[in-house]
């Protein structure tokens, strides 16, 4: 229940404590009584005064209240001042006396059943589509990284994208030369065999395994220009021995799969140039 | 591509004798001309081209040096040079490989028995 102070009846009432005040302190000046009743005063206004407010309101709420009011009133009052005491303890930073607080707590004790329950919820039997295990989700209600305001501690980094490529030179000798040497140095002398048969192997002592029979062999040709070779016997004559000589050879050629297509055409150049130079000589005949 | 090792190995630095020698030789020039040889050949042994041709390629070939020709090669025992008693997939003498069997340094090699 609201208990409603007009603001004019505080004002009066204000003033005329002021004026009691004053009053009081005139006329027990002199008196010793006045003296002790001055101190009692002083240590009242030492303790502080209570906030004019709350004593309004506490007048306010012993009225509204059906009993006795004047020992409603001054019960209130007391509590305010405990209230004021507590507020200033603990503002002054007044002892806590923790043995107090401490005393009083008990040891949490878990029973076994709740020892066990949280035991068994560090392993996680779940298993996930690939077969493999579900970690147990402790505190899902963690919260990630990126969620939240953001503090604007750091700097955001400069995201600087270097738009040229940085063109890497091709290695010099000397590079190379350099790192066969620290290769060298570092490399250790083989312990087991299996280091050893490494070694081998990067010699080219040792076949890599499995065995690759095409290893060595780069042939990128397609099979037309293994099969097709009537385009390079554009330079021979179309008539003639000659031209069925080298027909014959290009069927050979187009049959042979252990040449490539280079060595394929140096064949047939060889046969050009020799013919070439026996020209005179099959003129004659 | 074959990488020298930093590490040196037990190398042979000689020949067994000069005959084996003579064989490298043999050996090495017999691929460089080996082309040639099959070329030449290929127009001599031939019903197409004229005779004269042919006769013409007889000279060329007789010309190329003799140590030219595969026939003249002669699979000797790697180790010991020995010309007879050589078996070819192993390149070894056959009493080469009889010490190295019996001291089982010859991997899947057993003595027969049945």
């Amino acid at each position: 229940m609201k208990v409603e102070v007009s603001y004019r009846k505080k004002l009066q009432e204000i003033k005329a404590r002021e004026i009691a005040k004053q009053a009081t302190d005139k006329l027990e000046g002199p008196d010793s009584e006045g003296a002790a009743l001055r101190r009692t005063a002083e240590h009242i206004q030492r303790v502080k005064p209570l906030n004019p407010e709350l004593v309004e309101a506490a007048s306010a709420v012993a009225s509204s209240l059906p009993l006795n009011k004047k020992q409603t009133e001054s019960e209130l009052l007391a509590q305010l001042r405990r209230h004021e005491e507590t507020t200033d303890k603990q503002k002054k930073g007044g002892t806590i006396n923790i043995r107090n607080v401490i005393s009083e707590m008990a040891v949490k004790k878990q029973s076994r059943a709740q020892r066990a329950v949280r035991i068994s919820n560090r392993i996680s039997l779940e298993l996930d589509e690939d077969g493999q295990r579900i970690k147990p989700q402790s505190f899902d209600s963690r919260r990630s990284l990126k969620v939240g305001k953001r503090l604007n501690i750091f700097a955001k980094a400069s995201t600087e994208r270097e738009n040229a490529l940085k063109t890497v030179s091709s290695p010099t000798i000397w590079d190379v030369e350099f790192a066969k040497e620290i290769a060298a140095v570092t490399a250790q002398p083989p312990r087991n065999g299996f280091e050893e048969m490494i070694e081998w192997t990067k010699e080219g002592i040792l076949w890599e395994f499995p065995i690759d029979n095409e290893a060595g062999m780069e042939d990128d040709a397609e099979f037309h220009e293994h099969i097709f070779l009537e385009k390079h016997l554009e330079d021979f004559p179309k008539q003639g021995p000659i031209r069925h000589f080298m027909e014959l050879v290009i069927c050979g050629l187009s049959k042979n799969p252990y040449l490539s297509v280079k060595q394929k055409i140096e064949h047939i150049e060889w046969f050009h140039k020799y013919f070439e130079e026996k020209k005179e000589f099959l003129q004659e005949i | 591509q074959v990488l020298p090792s930093p590490w040196a190995r037990q190398a042979r630095s000689y020949y067994v004798d000069w005959r084996m020698l003579r064989d490298v030789k043999r050996r090495r020039l017999g691929v460089e001309y080996a082309d040639e040889r099959l070329r030449i050949n290929a127009i001599r042994k031939n019903t197409i081209l004229p005779k004269e041709l042919q006769e013409v390629a007889d000279k060329e070939i007789a010309d190329l040096p003799r140590d030219s020709c595969p026939v003249r090669i002669r699979n000797r025992c790697v180790l010991t040079s020995r010309p007879r008693g050589v078996k070819r997939r192993w390149r070894l003498s056959r009493i080469v490989f009889r010490h190295f069997a019996d001291h089982a340094q010859m991997s899947g090699i057993q003595r027969a028995m049945w």
